[in-house]
C-alpha cells in the first residue's frame, strides 16, 4: 500500500529520475515511515510531507529538464545555423568562382553528363531488367525445375509429363508445383483468323504464381483430365486487341484449330510472363488420355513455390531423393536423371544479365574517363587558385574549411553534371529501347525509364563523382605549405605537379585503351559471327508459317495435298525460283529432338543416339542453298507407300558413322515398333541454333513420309523477297480463306534476329568506345595544352639558345607520345586481362587478338598526337622574349 | 586537468549545500551504492528527516555537476544487485569537499577565536 502509494507520487519527476532512482526512492519512503513508526511520530506527517517533497522537487526538477533540453536544442540550432552558413557561403563562392570561368565549368558540365548520362541510362535497363523483384507475390519463393543429367552435362533439359506427376506427387518442398508448354493454335471466329501462341499449363500454374483472373476463374483439378480440356483463359493483351475488351466474354466459345473452347476468365493486366503478352492459357491435359503419360517425351517446363520454410538447398537435396527413387523404380528411362531446382528470378535474368553486366562495366570506365578530366580542369584551376588559399590560410581559414570551400565546388560541379546527365540519359533511353532486340524473353523492358530509383542512383552517383574529382585538387589545395606558396607568389612546385597532370593523362589513355579493347573485340567477334558458314544462302528469302488444323485436315492425305497446293500456288508466282518447306526453320528458334536406333549400332543409356528430325518437301534443300554433299535428295516417288527413306547432315554421319558410309544404312525414329529409313544423302551443316552454336545431328524426311501439322515455306526470288507478302497472302487465301498466315519474314530478318542481343550489346559497346575516345581526347589535349603553357619559359629559353620550332614541336609530341604509350601498354593488358575473363561472349576471336589491339593502339596513339599536335604548335610558336618576361 | 585547474575549478562551486557536502564526505570512504548513500548521510545526522525527492534529486544534480560519477567496478557477483547504481567521488569532488571543509575550518577557528564555541564549552 505504502509502495503503490509512493509509486503514485514518482510521476511528479521526470521519467529519467524515476527509472533511475525510483526504486530507491520507494524504499527510502518506506524506511521513513518504519522509522516514524519506531521513534512515535505521526505515518501520516510523514505521507503529507512526502506529498511535499514530490511536488516541490518534482516540479523544480521538471523545469530543470526542459530548461536544459531548451538550451541543448538552442546549441544546436545554433550550430546548425552556422554550419548552413558556412555552406551557404561555400556555395554562394563556388556558383560566382563557376560563373567566373562559364567555359571550363560548360566543359566539366558537359562531360560530366555524357558520363553520368550513360550510366543512368544503363543503370536504368539494369534497376528494371535485373534488380527489380519479379512480379509475383513472394517472387523470391519461385523456383524452376529441370530434368539435370549430370552424366551429359546438361542441367536444364525439359521434363517428362510422368516424370512432373512423380515429382509432384513425391516432392516435401513445393506447395504448388505446375508444368507448362507452349505450342500454338489457330485462333478462327474472332475477326481475322490468327496463330497465337497457347501456354499449356497444369491447373496450379496460376497458383504457384500467385495470380488472381481479372474476370471469371482460372483452371479447375479436373480440367487437366483429357476431354475435360476445351476451356481457355485469355491474356489481358490478347482480350483488349482480339475481344474489345468485352467483359461478357466469359462463357464465350472460341475456335482453337477448328475445336470448340469456352473462355473461363481473363487475366488481369498487371500479369506478366515473358511473351505471352498475346497469349491464350488452356489447361496442359497429361492424364486420362488412351496413352499413359509418356517418360521419354521431354518438353514440360516446371514452376514451383517453395514452401514456407524450406531453403534452396533443402529443396535441392529433397529433388535428388526424388531423382534417385525414379531412377531405381524406371532404370530404363530415368538412368542418370535427376532434377534440379534455380529460382526463377536467376533463369528469368539469364538472357540479359552478361550483357547489361558488361555495359554497366563499360560505361563505368566512361565515367571515369569523365572525372579524370574534370580533375584535370580543376587542377588547373587550382593551381591558378593557389596563392589566393594560401592569403586565406593565412589570415586564418582552417585546411579543413578550405578543403570543405574546393569539395563544396566539384560537388556543385557533380550535382550539375548529374542533372544536365538526366537529359543525356532521357536521350539514352530512347536510343535504349529504339535498339533493344524485339523477342527477348525478359519481363521488366516496359519499366525501363527514369523512375525514382534511378533518380536516386544518379544523385549518389553525382555526389560521388563530385567527391572522387574533388578530393584531388581539394587535397593539393588543402596541404600546400603557406609560406612557400606566398613566397614563389602562387606558382607551384613544378615538378609535382607535372607529375601528378603525367598520371592523370596515362590512366586516362588506359582507361580508354580499355575500354576499346572490350569493344573492338566484341565487334571483331560480332563480324566473324556474321561471316561464319550459316550452311545455306539468307538473301532473296521469305518464309512464312502456315499450319493446317485438325479439325479440316483430320488426316494425312488431307494435308499432303494442301501442302502440295500451297507449294504450286506460290511457286507459280511471278518472280519465285523455287519453294520448299519445313517443319523446323534454321536460327527460327522452332526445334524438335528424338531418341533414334541406328542399325547396328546399340544405344545405351550412357551413350544415347539422338537426333533432330525436321520434314522437308522437295525442293526445300534447293531453295535454302543447302549443299547435298553424298547421294540423292527426295524425289516425287518417295511417298508413304514407298521404302522410308532420310537424309542427313554431315555431323550426323560423322557421329553414328565414323570413317564409314551411312549411304544405304538404316535408321528409325522412336522405338521399335517404328519402320527403318534408309539414308540416301548427306547435305552440308546448317547452323540451326545461332551462329555461334554448335552443330548437333539432324536428320531430314520427306514431308510426304512425316506429316507435320505446320510447315515454313521458304520462297527464293531474285527481287526484294519482303515485296511477296501480299501476292502470297492472297494465294494462301484462294486455298483456304480460313488459314492464317503467320511468321511472315525475309529469312535475312529471322537470322538477324537470331543475333539481335548481341548487336544491339555490340552497338552500344561502340558508341561507349567512342564517347571514351572522345573524351579521352579532350582530356590530353587539356593537359597537354597546360603542360605547355607551364614549360613556357623553359621552352622560350631552349629557343634562345637556339632550339629550331621543329626540335620543339618533337619535345611536345613526344612527351604525349610516352605517355600514350605508357598507358597503352597499362590499357591493352588490362583490357586482355579482363576479356579473357569473358570469353564466353567471344566468338571465333582470341582476347589478345592483334588486329583489335594494332587497331586500338593506331587509333589511340593517332588521338594522343591529334590531341598534341595544337599545343605543340603553340610551343612552336613561342616568343623567346616574351616566355622569358613572365 | 591539472591540479590548480582542479583548485579553480572547486573554488567557484563554493558554499556547497550540506547535503550535498555529506554526500561527497560519505564517497571520501569508497564507493557506495544509492541506498547505503543515503542511510549513512542519514545516520550521520543534522538534517532531519531526508525525504525521497530532496535526496535523490541533489545526487542527480551532483552527478551531472561531476563531483560525484556513477561507478563501472562492481561488487562480487554474490554481493552484487544488479538493479543497485554505485556512486565514486571524482578528483573534482574531492578537491570541492576538500576546499569547502578547509572553508567550513576556517569559520570554525574564527567563530573559536571570537569564543563563540567557547562559552558553550
Amino acid at each position: 500500500m505504502t509502495t503503490r502509494f509512493y509509486r503514485l507520487l514518482l510521476w511528479c519527476f521526470p521519467p529519467s529520475i524515476r527509472r533511475g532512482f525510483g526504486d530507491d526512492m520507494v524504499r527510502l519512503f518506506d524506511a521513513q515511515l518504519r522509522d516514524a513508526r519506531i521513534q512515535g511520530d505521526s505515518p501520516l506527517r510523514i505521507y503529507v510531507e512526502a506529498i511535499g517533497d514530490a511536488v516541490m522537487h518534482g516540479t523544480a526538477e521538471r523545469v530543470g529538464a526542459g530548461r536544459e533540453r531548451a538550451r541543448r536544442l538552442i546549441r544546436a540550432v545554433g550550430r546548425w545555423r552556422s554550419w548552413m552558413q558556412a555552406i551557404r557561403q561555400d556555395l554562394n563562392y563556388a556558383l560566382r568562382l563557376l560563373g567566373r570561368q562559364p567555359g571550363v565549368t560548360v566543359l566539366a558540365v558537359a562531360t560530366l553528363a555524357l558520363g553520368i548520362g550513360a550510366n543512368t541510362a544503363i543503370f536504368s535497363a539494369v534497376e528494371a531488367l535485373l534488380l527489380r523483384p519479379l512480379p509475383y507475390h513472394d517472387s523470391e519463393r519461385l523456383m524452376m525445375l529441370y530434368e539435370k543429367r549430370a552424366a551429359e552435362g546438361v542441367l536444364d533439359n525439359p521434363v517428362s509429363p510422368a516424370d512432373f506427376l512423380d515429382w509432384s506427387r513425391l516432392n516435401g518442398s513445393f506447395a504448388p508445383i505446375a508444368a507448362f508448354a507452349t505450342e500454338t493454335v489457330d485462333l478462327t471466329g474472332a475477326g481475322e483468323p490468327v496463330r497465337l501462341s497457347a501456354e499449356k499449363v497444369s491447373p496450379r500454374f496460376f497458383e504457384v504464381l500467385g495470380v488472381q483472373p481479372m474476370l471469371g476463374r482460372t483452371f479447375r483439378p479436373e480440367e487437366a483430365l483429357s476431354g475435360q480440356h476445351r476451356v481457355a483463359i485469355l491474356a489481358n493483351d490478347l482480350w483488349r486487341k482480339r475481344f474489345d475488351a468485352d467483359a461478357a466474354v466469359v462463357g464465350r466459345r472460341i475456335m482453337l484449330d477448328a475445336t470448340p473452347f469456352e473462355v473461363i476468365g481473363v487475366l488481369p493486366p498487371t500479369f506478366e510472363f515473358p511473351g505471352t503478352s498475346l497469349s491464350l492459357w488452356i489447361p496442359l491435359a497429361l492424364e486420362g488420355g488412351p496413352q499413359p503419360p509418356s517418360r521419354t517425351n521431354h518438353y514440360l517446363t516446371v514452376v514451383a513455390r517453395l514452401k514456407d520454410g524450406v531453403t534452396l538447398a533443402r529443396a535441392r537435396s529433397d529433388m535428388d531423393r526424388v531423382g534417385s527413387q525414379l531412377q531405381q523404380q524406371y532404370p530404363e528411362a530415368n538412368r542418370n536423371h535427376g532434377a534440379s531446382v534455380s529460382p526463377l528470378s536467376i533463369e528469368l535474368h539469364a538472357p540479359v544479365r552478361e550483357s547489361l553486366i558488361g555495359l554497366l562495366a563499360a560505361v563505368a570506365f566512361v565515367l571515369l574517363i569523365a572525372c579524370v578530366n574534370v580533375a584535370n580542369l580543376l587542377l588547373a584551376k587550382a593551381a591558378s587558385r593557389r596563392r589566393e588559399m594560401a592569403v586565406r590560410a593565412a589570415l586564418g581559414a582552417s585546411r579543413l574549411r578550405l578543403a570543405g570551400q574546393a569539395l563544396t565546388e566539384s560537388l556543385l560541379l557533380g550535382v550539375c553534371g548529374g542533372g544536365a546527365g538526366l537529359l543525356v540519359a532521357g536521350w539514352g533511353i530512347a536510343l535504349l529501347r529504339r535498339i533493344a532486340p524485339e523477342g527477348v524473353p525478359v519481363l521488366g523492358v516496359d519499366r525501363v525509364g527514369l523512375n525514382p530509383q534511378v533518380l536516386a542512383f544518379t544523385l549518389v552517383l553525382s555526389i560521388a563523382v563530385g567527391l572522387l574529382f574533388g578530393l584531388l585538387p581539394a587535397w593539393q589545395l588543402a596541404s600546400q605549405d603557406v609560406s612557400e606558396s606566398l613566397k614563389d607568389g602562387g606558382r607551384s612546385p613544378a615538378g609535382v605537379r607535372r607529375r601528378l597532370r603525367r598520371t592523370l593523362v596515362v590512366s586516362e589513355i588506359a582507361l580508354a585503351s580499355l575500354l576499346l579493347v572490350g569493344a573492338g573485340l566484341t565487334m571483331r567477334s560480332f563480324q566473324s559471327l556474321l561471316r561464319a558458314d550459316t550452311g545455306f544462302h539468307p538473301h532473296g528469302l521469305l518464309t512464312a508459317f502456315i499450319s493446317l488444323p485438325d479439325g479440316r485436315y483430320p488426316d494425312d492425305a488431307r494435308r499432303v495435298a494442301a501442302y502440295n497446293e500451297i507449294e504450286r500456288r506460290f511457286a507459280a508466282l511471278p518472280g519465285v525460283r523455287s519453294v520448299g518447306a519445313t517443319s523446323h526453320l534454321p536460327l527460327s528458334g522452332q526445334d524438335s529432338r528424338s531418341g533414334i536406333g541406328v542399325e547396328g549400332r546399340a544405344a545405351t543409356p550412357d551413350t544415347p543416339t539422338r537426333a533432330h528430325p525436321r520434314a522437308v518437301t522437295l525442293d526445300y534443300f534447293k531453295t535454302m542453298g543447302i549443299t547435298l554433299l553424298a547421294g540423292r535428295n527426295f524425289a516425287a516417288s518417295d511417298n508413304p507407300d514407298a521404302p522410308f527413306v532420310a537424309v542427313i547432315n554431315q555431323t550426323m554421319a560423322r557421329r553414328y558413322w565414323p570413317g564409314g558410309s551411312p549411304l544405304g544404312k538404316r535408321v528409325r525414329l522412336g522405338g521399335n515398333m517404328v519402320r527403318w529409313r534408309e539414308v540416301i544423302g548427306i547435305v552440308s551443316d546448317v547452323k540451326h541454333w545461332g551462329f555461334d552454336r554448335p552443330v548437333n545431328p539432324e536428320i531430314y524426311l520427306p514431308q510426304r513420309q512425316m506429316v507435320w501439322d505446320g510447315l515454313t515455306f521458304v520462297l527464293a526470288t531474285d527481287r526484294d523477297p519482303a515485296l511477296l507478302t501480299a501476292a502470297v497472302r492472297e494465294q494462301l487465301r484462294s486455298v483456304d480463306p480460313d488459314l492464317p498466315l503467320s511468321r511472315v519474314a525475309t529469312m535475312e530478318s529471322v537470322a538477324a534476329r537470331s543475333v539481335a542481343a548481341r548487336r544491339a550489346a555490340m552497338l552500344l559497346l561502340g558508341i561507349f568506345g567512342g564517347l571514351a575516345l572522345v573524351l579521352a581526347a579532350a582530356g590530353i589535349y587539356g593537359v597537354m595544352a597546360q603542360l605547355v603553357a607551364l614549360r613556357s619559359a623553359e621552352i622560350g629559353i631552349r629557343m634562345t639558345l637556339g632550339a629550331r620550332p621543329a626540335a620543339v614541336m618533337r619535345l611536345v609530341l613526344r612527351e604525349g607520345l610516352v605517355q600514350a604509350i605508357i598507358g597503352l601498354s597499362i590499357g591493352i593488358a588490362g583490357g586482355v586481362a579482363l576479356m579473357r575473363g569473358f570469353r564466353a561472349v567471344l566468338y571465333q576471336v582470341s582476347p589478345a587478338d592483334p588486329v583489335t589491339l594494332a587497331a586500338v593502339s593506331a587509333t589511340l596513339i593517332a588521338t594522343t598526337l591529334l590531341a598534341c599536335a595544337l599545343p605543340a604548335r603553340r610551343a612552336m610558336r613561342v616568343d623567346p622574349i616574351v616566355a622569358l618576361r613572365h | 586537468m591539472g591540479r590548480t585547474d582542479l583548485l579553480a575549478d572547486a573554488a567557484w562551486r563554493l558554499p556547497l549545500k550540506p547535503l550535498v557536502f555529506q554526500i561527497l564526505l560519505t564517497l571520501a570512504d569508497g564507493e557506495r551504492h544509492g541506498w547505503s548513500l543515503v542511510r549513512e548521510v542519514q545516520q550521520r545526522g543534522g538534517f532531519g528527516r531526508i525525504m525521497p525527492g530532496n535526496f535523490y534529486r541533489t545526487l542527480r544534480a551532483t552527478l551531472s555537476s561531476g563531483l560525484i560519477a556513477e561507478s563501472p567496478d562492481r561488487p562480487a557477483p554474490e554481493e552484487d544487485d544488479e538493479r543497485r547504481r554505485y556512486f565514486r567521488l571524482t578528483p573534482l569532488g574531492e578537491a570541492v569537499a576538500a576546499a569547502e571543509a578547509r572553508r567550513l575550518e576556517a569559520a570554525v577557528i574564527e567563530a573559536r577565536a571570537k569564543r563563540l564555541l567557547a562559552k558553550r564549552g
